[in-house]
């Protein structure tokens, strides 16, 4: 049969039900009736004759169920029959319905919002053309560390040259501006790039046009917008084109603007945030010649069809080579030795550099929220066996008079399926908000390129959700409830079944699962608590509490020469300094947390090990008071002072960690060092001071060497970040600082004015919002644990009224009973704890790399988790038990 | 009265369209007629006629249709329909084949292996 004649024969069906049944019970009373009349004739009385003909007739209810399922008719018939009768039951004991619903809506809640969390960072293709084709190149320096790191300006060109697999490939790095020409100046995070990077990412603007390749040579001063910032600041009128800003006080010419979908570059990819305009590469003489140094460009490419990563690889083993040849070519001319140099490159899927350091943060959410919602089905699959224990009779009663199996379960996956799907309902409710709040939270580690919504696919999952947890703890009871016998049932109190060892089997299970997964979740959770303890009470090396940072950035083009920069920042300082509610104001080109700059320097008279030819270090270039206003202590020696200028000995002062691996056992002071190599030509600087070392890459990263020059020594201009120590709050200051800087200059913007609390925090972001949901779910866990315990046992101690009583009665003391229970309770727990701690030892070795300073097997962490669930745990029986305890034995043996 | 059969599985549909290949009867007429026919010597579950009458429907080859039954009461008629006459005809050949080989086999002596 078609499905269309199916559908035709059901619906037709459907509306004739009520005349079919009636034309059924005609027809079946008829045969009763005529059969009877025989037998009346054969000289049986009325009476008996209709009641034989009943018996001989069979199963009336029976033949009219078999008579249904002939006819085809009855599959959705007996569903939606199904699921009135659920409505009817749920309407009957709404405290029931509702309380698993919300323990399903819970459950489904949150694991739907952070399925969209997952579905848009880590399912979702990046937000460009073709996207498995992009990828980073990297550059890799064997001889200081094999980590993959920036490119070298002058290496983007003969890169794109040389290389055979790409399509195309762009270089780009992040850049500040200051924004002027129209409105208030602003600083803007531009990046400056190849020609190539929209073409690369495949994005064209929706307005003007890209940059040309000739335009990539520095003189052309050409701008393309995002759309953002062409909204923000432009009204987003198409009469941009051809307009002119300025930048940093240069004219730039607007070309065009980016769609709005267009995002670059997303975090992971370390060039800043999203940028809000574009400027052509251009790069300088200087930069051009900054062979084998500052490594502080990206480049994204894009792999020609059919061309896999192995064979991209081989190849940019080639291009390596051909780019050393151009250093060595460079380092004849300049007549210097770059000695055992050595260089890689290397590319990676540009979604795995974007996505990457999440994706085990994400997977661990998703898991732990599933967990939960497991833990809530398990509570909602006890509740309705309980339910079908007590359903026992209405059960039996089915099942004699010709409910099938089948019929039985169907039955009992409506009930379980028009649960889930209202607490479904709600648990998408729950979500939107949920989601709403986690976004809000969310760090800006985790990039946001899709908009995080409850789309299709998110829907889909808690579509999936809502069916597979509907089904699971409507099959389980309705799996135990069918197999149950029918005469003990109809003959016995409808009791006498309840205590059947396997549903007995069943609940015991179901505390272990629940007791096993919190006890995963909780040490889950216990571990990073302990690790962003460990975080927070790191020495960062300075004193992050009232101090007040900004950024004070000088556009070159007025502030050309080290005089003009030196004379502003002299200025600004002195008055601050007058600020009463300042203690101290200094500047530097890198603050704590946030540097990028790395050196490589010579120690004089170091003798390196073998293979290691590179000595890096972070270095700050400070003016004035800095070291005082950071609060980074000076452990030996001087700070500098205002006789360390440009005409006498060069000074630099080193961290603890520097010191004592350069130069171990003996006294830093006074000794030497250069920057580069030991053949460069750059001058020595002695070491006055020794300071304390400083978090300069994240907290939880190890504290890195460092050095400090004086600015007055370096005869460059510079732009520095400010940092203000003040007496009181410091974001008092905040206005006073942003007045004296433009007293000092009327179109300059402070950027990025934060205390220095705010950047430590901002650095632990994403440590604080993964510990705060896993938190929260383990928390969820163990109170959905707690009151799985509470009712598995609070129904046991119901059921077992009658024998507690016994027990009473025949001299057992209360004490005992009140053991009895505990002992029930515990003794699953301790299963429970023992499966959950066996699968925790297990799983957070997945996880070392979330932890900090604190190993995956912590016994502390372990053992706190196992105590406070032996403590749920006895508090959650404890009320069933003083209930059993309180059992009247006169009353209880009256009870049945 | 001999001793009475239980009849073979998937043998009382056939013996519905037989019964109704004789002329338009309603359930209870079914009944009697096959037992008349057998003379009583089948035992058939009254209730299991019905199902098995809705299931021939439901494949078209019985039709019915409400009249009035001897002794006046509303009864409904079954039918046979011309797929139902093949049917039948399709059904008896294949049983009096299967019957004439198995009792074949069963009728088998030693010294005719």
């Amino acid at each position: 049969m078609s499905l269309w004649s199916r559908f035709r024969s059901w619906w037709g069906a459907t509306i004739q039900r009520s005349r079919l049944e009636s034309e059924m019970d005609t027809e079946l009373r008829f045969h009763i009736e005529a059969y009877a009349d025989d037998l009346v004739r054969g000289g049986v009385p009325r009476q008996e004759a209709l009641r034989r003909a009943r018996i001989e007739f069979g199963g009336i209810e029976r033949v009219k169920e078999e008579g249904r399922e002939a006819r085809g008719v009855s599959f959705f018939d007996e569903l939606w029959q199904d699921l009135r009768f659920a409505v009817r039951v749920m309407r009957k004991n709404p405290g029931f319905a509702g309380v698993a619903m919300v323990t399903l809506a819970l459950g489904i809640g949150a694991d739907t919002a952070i399925f969209s969390v997952v579905n848009a960072v880590l399912l979702n293709p990046l937000p460009y053309a073709d996207p498995q084709r992009l990828v980073a190149v990297r550059e890799v320096l064997p001889s200081a560390g094999a980590m993959p790191m920036y490119v070298s300006g002058p290496d983007i060109t003969p890169m794109r040259k040389i290389s055979h697999v790409f399509d195309a490939l762009a270089g780009f790095r992040v850049w500040t501006y200051e924004l002027s020409g129209s409105g208030e100046p602003e600083r803007v995070t531009a990046n400056r790039a190849s020609s190539d990077l929209f073409p690369v990412l495949g994005a064209q603007p929706i307005l003007g046009r890209n940059f040309s390749a000739e335009e990539e040579l520095p003189g052309h001063s050409v701008v393309v917008l995002s759309y953002k910032l062409w909204q923000r600041r432009f009204g987003g009128s198409p009469a941009v084109l051809g307009q002119t800003v300025n930048l940093d006080r240069e004219p730039y010419t607007i070309i065009g603007v980016m769609p709005q979908s267009f995002v670059f570059p997303l975090p992971g990819m370390g060039q800043g945030p999203a940028a809000d305009l574009w400027v052509p590469l251009a790069l300088s003489k200087e930069e051009l010649s900054d062979f084998g140094d500052n490594f502080s460009w990206s480049v994204v490419a894009r792999l020609k069809p059919g061309i896999g990563l192995p064979r991209a690889n081989a190849d940019l083993q080639l291009v390596a080579r051909d780019v050393l040849d151009l250093y060595q070519q460079w380092a004849r001319d300049a007549q210097i030795s770059l000695g055992d140099f050595q260089l890689g490159v290397e590319a990676k899927p540009l979604r795995e550099v974007v996505t990457g350091p999440l994706r085990l943060t994400l997977w661990m959410l998703l898991g732990a929220v599933s967990s939960v919602l497991l833990i809530a089905c398990v509570n909602v699959a006890n509740l309705l066996l309980m339910r079908a224990a007590g359903r026992q009779k209405e059960t039996a009663v089915r099942v004699a008079i010709g409910a099938g199996r089948l019929r039985l379960l169907r039955q009992f996956l409506a009930e379980g399926l028009l649960l889930s799907a209202f607490g479904g309902l709600l648990g998408l409710a729950l979500a939107l908000w949920f989601k709403d709040v986690m976004v809000a939270g969310m760090p800006a580690s985790i990039p946001q390129f899709h908009p995080i919504t409850l789309n299709w696919p998110v829907l889909l999952f808690t579509f999936l959700l809502v069916t597979v947890t509907g089904c699971v703890f409507g099959a389980v009871p309705s799996l135990w409830a069918s197999r149950a016998d029918v005469n003990p049932s109809l003959q016995g109190s409808g009791r006498g079944n309840s205590h059947a060892p396997e549903q007995q089997r069943l609940r015991a299970v179901f505390v272990v699962v629940e007791v096993a997964l919190s006890v995963m979740l909780l040490v889950g959770a216990g571990l990073l608590v302990r690790s962003f303890q460990r975080v927070l009470k790191t020495n960062p090396g300075f004193r992050p509490e009232r101090v007040l940072t900004a950024s004070v950035d000088l556009p070159p083009t007025q502030y050309s020469r080290e005089e003009q920069t030196g004379a502003f920042y002299r200025q600004l300082m002195n008055r601050l300094q007058q600020n009463p509610g300042v203690v101290a104001v200094g500047g530097s080109t890198d603050l704590p947390l946030l540097g990028q700059w790395n050196h490589t320097f010579t120690p004089e008279g170091y003798r390196p090990p073998p293979n290691v030819a590179m000595n890096v270090c972070y270095h700050s270039i400070i003016y004035g008071d800095y070291l005082r206003a950071m609060g980074i202590p000076l452990l030996r020696g001087r700070y500098f002072n205002e006789h360390d200028g440009p005409q006498v000995t060069l000074v630099v002062l080193v961290s603890d960690a520097l010191a004592k691996k350069y130069w171990p056992g003996q006294e830093a002071l006074g000794k030497r060092l250069k920057w580069g190599s030991s053949d460069s030509n750059d001058p020595w600087l002695t070491v006055v001071g020794i300071v304390g070392d400083v978090k300069q890459g994240p907290l939880d990263a190890a504290a890195a060497l460092h050095t400090y020059q004086p600015y007055a020594q370096l005869a460059r201009a510079l732009s520095l970040r400010i940092a203000v120590r003040t007496q009181g709050d410091p974001t008092a200051v905040a206005a006073d600082v942003r007045a004296a800087v433009w007293s000092l200059d009327s179109q300059l913007a402070p950027g990025s004015v934060r205390t220095m609390d705010e950047v430590v925090s901002r650095s632990t972001a994403s440590r604080r919002f993964t510990l705060t949901l896993l938190g929260g779910f383990a928390a969820l866990a163990l109170l959905l644990a707690a009151v799985g315990i509470y009712a598995v046992l609070a129904y046991s101690v119901a059921r077992r009224t009658h024998e507690i009583g016994v027990r009473l009665a025949l001299g057992a003391r209360r004490k005992d009973v009140l053991r009895l229970v505990l002992g029930h309770g515990l003794r699953l727990t301790l299963v429970g704890l023992a499966v959950g701690t066996a699968g925790a030892l297990g799983l957070t070795r997945l996880f070392r790399s979330l932890l900090y300073e604190v190993g995956p097997t912590d016994p502390l962490t372990f053992g706190v988790v196992v105590l406070l669930l032996i403590c749920v745990a006895l508090a959650a029986s404890y009320l069933p038990a003083r209930r059993a305890m309180r059992v009247d034995p006169m009353i209880a043996l009256r009870y049945e | 009265m001999d001793k009475q059969l239980e009849l073979l599985q998937g043998t009382l549909d056939m013996l519905i369209l037989k019964a109704a290949s004789l002329g338009p009867l309603h359930g209870y007429g079914i009944l009697l007629r096959i037992q008349q026919i057998s003379k009583d010597r089948l035992e058939i579950q009254q209730g299991s006629l019905y199902p098995a009458l809705y299931r021939l429907e439901h494949q078209g080859w019985i039709t019915s249709e409400w009249g009035e039954s001897e002794n006046k009461r509303k009864a409904k008629f079954y039918r046979l329909t011309a797929a139902g006459k093949r049917r039948l005809q399709a059904e008896t050949e294949n049983w009096n084949s299967m019957a004439d080989v198995i009792a074949g086999i069963l009728g088998t002596k030693p010294e005719e292996v």
